[in-house]
């Protein structure tokens, strides 16, 4: 059953992995953007047990330290994914008013999505890993937000489907 | 807690935190495993960055244009009157147009500094979500370029290369938080560090306090060791804010970059210094202010008044 749902989770994050490195990051959208692959992570581990978000949080997590762009080193997102990851499902999971309501995986995911960023900023200032002035980091921190606020709701039908066809469970 | 939470969940947790806290540590020790893993990954990516570019390219124009609606006021009313079949040619021709004008700067920049360059194009823009600023270019160890070379855009400096791929480089942009730059003030030997600050702008402080800076003051740059990471003599910005605090040791201000990182397009990577430091050579023109016409009205006042 682990290796079905491993076997047909990996293309699925590649693609998006893939999608993100060569389409999303041709945009210099305003106020910092959003991440879709982060996004994609978030709703995964979210809809899933603590367990598997564990795992969705790794994997994320080194895919994005991988990516070329990546400031600090290797494994500190990988760090922050786990643990976010691990959290939103520990805290949603079998909750039905957090992970069976779209808006209640929504908010979750703007929240983890924060955190995450948050988390980043605090352990880059422990490894030495250089974010910009206050008022910029702020300016990041809040756009990112709206953006993943505006773009999570569009795309969460999407992933919820893909996370339902893989686990064949409960979706949002 | 809802979910049972299991003491295998927990022991997996903790391995896969062990797991990555040891990469961080083989990182931080430079081992040689991890960077080849990113190189890999680059290596791979950098086709479909490619390709993402070619077919973005338009919505990636779109983007710019809506964002920059104010700036392009003019180039779009200039578009609205010509016609259909014209305009069709026009937007498909934009973005070759756009680089070829970008990289003919380019090559007179480098060319009147004597600066043997390279160019490349920006096949990606980087992610905000790290909070680096940076650009992949599609040019790489292939092409002679090397860690630590200036990167040159149109109109001056463009950042710096980062690391470097077979056919790619990662270029760190002159507006990132942790990009640093000596400078002097052209026409005289005053100089300074400029640092990014994740905007258009950077941060200038002196490093003399016997010497001053004015608003308009156009920066340098100072150039390296070994001329690397920097070549002397490329335009940098020109001052725009000049901070007199009286507590401060030397003055400071910020700085307006000449390039403008939003619209990067084409870039120059500067793989050969001059032989000769081209001094103030690279200066900009500073902008002919057009004559605005003026009306004398002579009004005659009437013998009688009128009702």
């Amino acid at each position: 059953m682990l290796t079905r749902q491993i076997s047909l989770s990996a293309p699925i994050f590649l693609f998006i992995y893939l999608f993100q490195e060569a389409a999303m990051n041709q945009f210099k959208l305003p106020g910092g953007g959003f991440s879709l692959f982060v996004i994609f992570a978030l709703v995964w581990a979210i809809l899933s047990t603590p367990e598997i978000a564990a795992l969705t949080g790794f994997a994320a997590g080194i895919m994005m330290d991988m990516a070329q762009n990546s400031d600090g080193p290797v494994g500190q997102w990988t760090l922050i994914m786990i643990l976010v990851c691990y959290g939103v499902s520990y805290l949603g999971y079998g909750d039905g008013n957090i992970s069976g309501n779209p808006i209640g995986v929504i908010f979750f995911v703007v929240s983890a999505n924060l955190a995450s960023e948050l988390l980043f900023i605090a352990s880059g200032a422990l490894l030495g890993v250089t974010v910009g002035s206050f008022g910029q980091v702020l300016i990041t921190l809040l756009g990112n937000s709206l953006w993943t606020l505006v773009v999570a709701p569009i795309v969460l039908p999407v992933f919820s489907f893909l996370h339902n066809f893989v686990f064949e469970t409960r979706s949002a | 807690m809802r979910y049972g939470g299991e003491g295998r969940t927990r022991f997996l947790l903790i391995i896969l935190i062990v797991t990555s806290l040891f990469l961080i540590t083989l990182d931080l020790h430079g081992v040689t495993l991890l960077e080849n893993a990113r190189q890999g990954t680059q290596t791979v990516l950098s086709p479909f960055q490619r390709a993402g570019n070619v077919v973005l390219s338009p919505f990636k124009n779109f983007l710019s244009d809506v964002t920059h609606l104010g700036r392009t006021r003019n180039q779009i009313e200039k578009l609205r009157a010509d016609n259909a079949k014209l305009k069709a040619t026009l937007l498909n021709r934009k973005n070759a147009d756009a680089q070829l004008k970008q990289l003919k700067s380019i090559l007179d920049l480098a060319g009147t500094a004597g600066y043997k360059v390279v160019n490349a194009r920006v096949i990606s823009q980087g992610s905000s979500q790290l909070f680096s600023q940076s650009i992949i270019i599609d040019s790489g160890a292939n092409a002679g370029i090397k860690k630590n070379m200036t990167v040159l855009s149109q109109n001056g400096i463009a950042g710096v290369v980062k690391d470097v791929y077979p056919n790619t480089s990662l270029v760190m942009l002159a507006t990132d938080p942790s990009f640093k730059i000596g400078v002097r003030i052209a026409g005289t030997q005053q100089i300074g560090i400029l640092t990014g600050r994740g905007s258009s702008s950077g941060a200038l402080q002196l490093l003399d306090n016997q010497t001053t800076v004015k608003v308009g003051d156009v920066l340098l740059a100072r150039g390296s060791v070994a001329n690397r990471p920097f070549v002397p003599g490329v335009p940098v910005g020109y001052v725009t804010f000049v901070d007199n605090s009286a507590g401060e040791i030397a003055q400071s201000g910020s700085v307006r970059y000449y390039t403008s990182f939003s619209g990067l397009g084409v870039v120059a990577v500067v793989v050969g210094a001059p032989v000769t430091n081209p001094g103030d050579a690279l200066v900009p023109p500073k902008p002919i202010p057009t004559p605005i016409p003026t009306v004398t009205v002579y009004v005659t006042p009437s013998p009688s008044p009128t009702k």
